[in-house]
């Protein structure tokens, strides 16, 4: 009995180990691992550690991706790229460890925010500039903030969608998980924009930004209403999901669909195939966050608030590289 | 032997009935416009929760040797994206990439039985050892990408496969346009399931390890091989269910199937088939897998929200386990 107790305790600890092992880091340099607080590195190199908040999600790793592509272009500066697996207190962990290890800058892409005011604020006071990414903290504590405004992308998507109806038009929706404000501001933002409208949202579920969900409650609306105009989702997978459902029942001509997004390897490529109407661009800031930090490490003037521009996509404009939202 | 009514009323069977009962008539009152009464809304709900039967399939054979199996779910990721990347990406057959991905779920279910059998863990230790493992090794093999046909190049641009023929095969309608492939995969899965349990020596090999496992060996039951075939073929219908579920979404997720586990548990448990072990059998899964399957239809047809649906399905977990008690 002793034994299995201990045996068991073994199996904890490795699994344990597992799930919390060292961040895989990269960096743009070289593309190879490197030993986090080698201070042998040449002197003149700026070092940006970027706390990634789950790379699990696409997005995410289009942003990791675009920071990494970005950094290329200027052999001045060297990223270390740690993953916190959608953990906020790892996140914290490994935010300390670049306050420890004594980057130039750091970058962060917070899970929450609550968790992670307090440790940007110690980083702040300890000197290292902090950049924050995609979602805010609760503080002003920090020196620069890169972001997209998903209510804006939503207002966007509702005036373009309003546009395309018919009069009385009847509208699916495909909601994220309505306890982020991520999902809450994609819906707020297309009520907004669908203003003036008399077009109907006839069937509203929470498909928790996942592609079988979406599949299923589509499967769901598409028995319960002969007629669909129109399919919002609030993210490219969900549309795609809703559009499987669609074509199943051979009713894919009668509706679009359209999602939020628009990674070139998801929404992109769905417009590009006729899946979707249209995809709006929710932009990783990647290129701009880079491009930024160097202006900090330079002391060159630079915006506190910098709110990302989005692109849309559509059959007409995808190969030119979409256009701009207004 | 004949059995009174009241004695039938009492089988294991008649009781799974009950809550499935329940719920059809929760749908006949709230039918959605009469999207209930139409035949494809049945349809569709055999083809959503035939992965999950799928599941609950090996799970039973697990559950009634007094084991139970946490990795299904992750092995089914670990399928789905094995399977695309092999059809999509390397451009193998489908008639060697079926047997290689059954093959690669069969063995990270063989690692758990090797843990359970010879090493003497615990199964609930073993099979979450193997649930994260097997889920690191989706992320790994897919560098934590979704697997489809469209794939990102360094430089940001993206270029597109063809989606192989055997997606558009399994995720399709046959019979007449009745029913789903994956739900025909689904029932002879299940076919084989309850023959080995039911028909087979290593079957009642099973019950008798889940009943009493050290009486099992002294009476000279191959307690660790019977132990083991169970969550080789535990892992083997999970990757089924993952070659099923990347057939549906075109793609390989490596998140998918978190948490199905938990719903294939729930599957199993509802039917009447003990988590002690011993007791229980297949044809009580399905009828657990239609319990699932149906209140899920119904509340998604009439648009419930995320937060009454967590507390019905709760509720109906909880009522049918309560009809399994004997009431002695």
């Amino acid at each position: 009995m002793k034994n299995l107790a201990l045996l068991a305790l073994v199996a904890v600890a490795l699994v344990g180990c597992g799930s919390s092992s060292e961040p895989e880091t990269k960096t743009a340099s070289s593309g190879t691992p490197t030993s986090s607080g080698s201070g042998s590195t040449a002197g003149k190199k700026f070092r940006i550690g970027m706390c990634q908040s789950n790379n699990g999600e696409p997005y995410r790793v289009q942003m990791n991706n675009d920071i990494l592509a970005a950094a290329k272009e200027h052999p001045e500066i060297e990223v270390v790229l740690k993953d916190a697996q959608n953990d906020s207190l790892k996140q914290r962990a490994q935010l300390e460890e670049f306050v420890q290890d004594k980057v130039d800058l750091i970058m962060i892409s917070p899970k929450e925010a609550q968790p992670l005011t307090e440790p940007v604020e110690k980083a702040m006071a300890a000197g290292i500039p902090v950049m924050v990414i995609d979602r805010p903290i609760n503080s002003d504590s920090y020196t620069c903030f890169v972001g997209a405004d998903n209510k804006k992308i939503g207002i966007a998507l509702g005036q373009w969608l309003k546009s395309k109806l018919k009069p009385g038009a009847q509208i699916v929706e495909l909601k994220g998980l309505m306890t982020t404000p991520v999902a809450q501001d994609r819906h707020n933002g297309f009520l907004e924009g669908m203003k003036g409208s008399d077009a109907k949202i006839i069937f509203d579920v929470d498909m928790k930004f996942l592609e079988p969900e979406a599949r299923k409650e589509m499967d769901s609306a598409l028995a319960r209403f002969p007629h669909i105009d129109a399919v919002y989702a609030h993210n490219d997978p969900g549309a795609h999901g809703a559009y499987l459902a669609a074509k199943a029942v051979g009713r894919e001509k009668e509706m679009m669909f359209v999602g939020i997004d628009a990674l070139p390897a998801e929404g992109q490529a769905y417009v590009a195939q006729g899946i979707e109407a249209a995809s709006f661009q929710y932009p990783t800031g990647g290129k701009e966050a880079v491009e930024t930090a160097l202006k900090i490490l330079k002391k060159e003037p630079f915006e506190k608030k910098i709110t990302l521009e989005s692109k849309f996509f559509t059959p007409d404009n995808v190969k030119a590289g979409g256009e701009l939202v207004k | 032997m004949k059995k009174t009514p009241s004695q039938i009323l009492q089988t294991p069977a008649v009781r799974a009935l009950v809550a499935l009962l329940l719920v059809l008539a929760y749908g006949v009152a709230r039918n959605g416009n009469g999207a209930f009464f139409r035949f494809g809304t049945h349809r569709d709900m055999l083809r959503s929760v035939s992965v999950y039967g799928l599941l609950a399939c090996g799970l039973t054979l697990v559950v009634i040797s007094g084991g139970i199996d946490l990795a299904v779910g992750s092995i089914l990721a670990l399928g789905a994206v094995f399977f695309s990347l092999a059809t999509i990406h390397w451009g193998w057959s489908p008639a060697l990439a079926i047997p290689a991905t059954l093959a690669l779920g069969a063995a990270v279910g063989a690692v758990s039985g090797l843990l359970v059998s010879w090493g003497r863990f615990q199964p609930f230790i073993a099979t979450l050892a193997a649930m994260v493992t097997a889920r690191g090794l989706a992320k790994e093999i897919s560098d934590n990408q979704k697997v489809s046909t469209v794939v990102t190049m360094a430089d940001g641009t993206s270029k597109s496969a063809p989606l192989p023929k055997v997606f558009g095969m399994i995720d399709q309608r046959v019979l007449g346009d009745n029913v789903a492939v994956v739900t025909l995969i689904f029932l002879a899965v299940f076919a084989l399931t309850w023959v080995l349990l039911a028909r087979h020596r290593w079957g009642r090999e099973l019950y008798a390890i889940g009943g009493n496992e050290e009486a099992s060996r002294l009476s000279g039951v191959p307690v660790a091989r019977a132990k083991m075939l169970a969550y080789v073929l535990s892992g083997a219908f999970a990757a089924i269910a993952g070659i099923c579920q990347a057939a549906q979404e075109q793609q390989g997720d490596p998140e998918a199937g978190a948490g199905y586990e938990l719903t294939a548990i729930a599957i199993v448990v509802i039917g009447g088939t003990s988590l002690t072990g011993g007791r229980g059998g297949v044809g009580l899964t399905l009828v657990g897998m239609l319990t699932i399957g149906y209140l899920d239809k119904i509340l998604s047809l009439n648009a419930v929200s995320e937060s009454t649906r967590l507390i019905l399905t709760g509720a109906i977990v909880a009522l049918a386990v309560l009809a399994q008690r004997s009431r002695k």
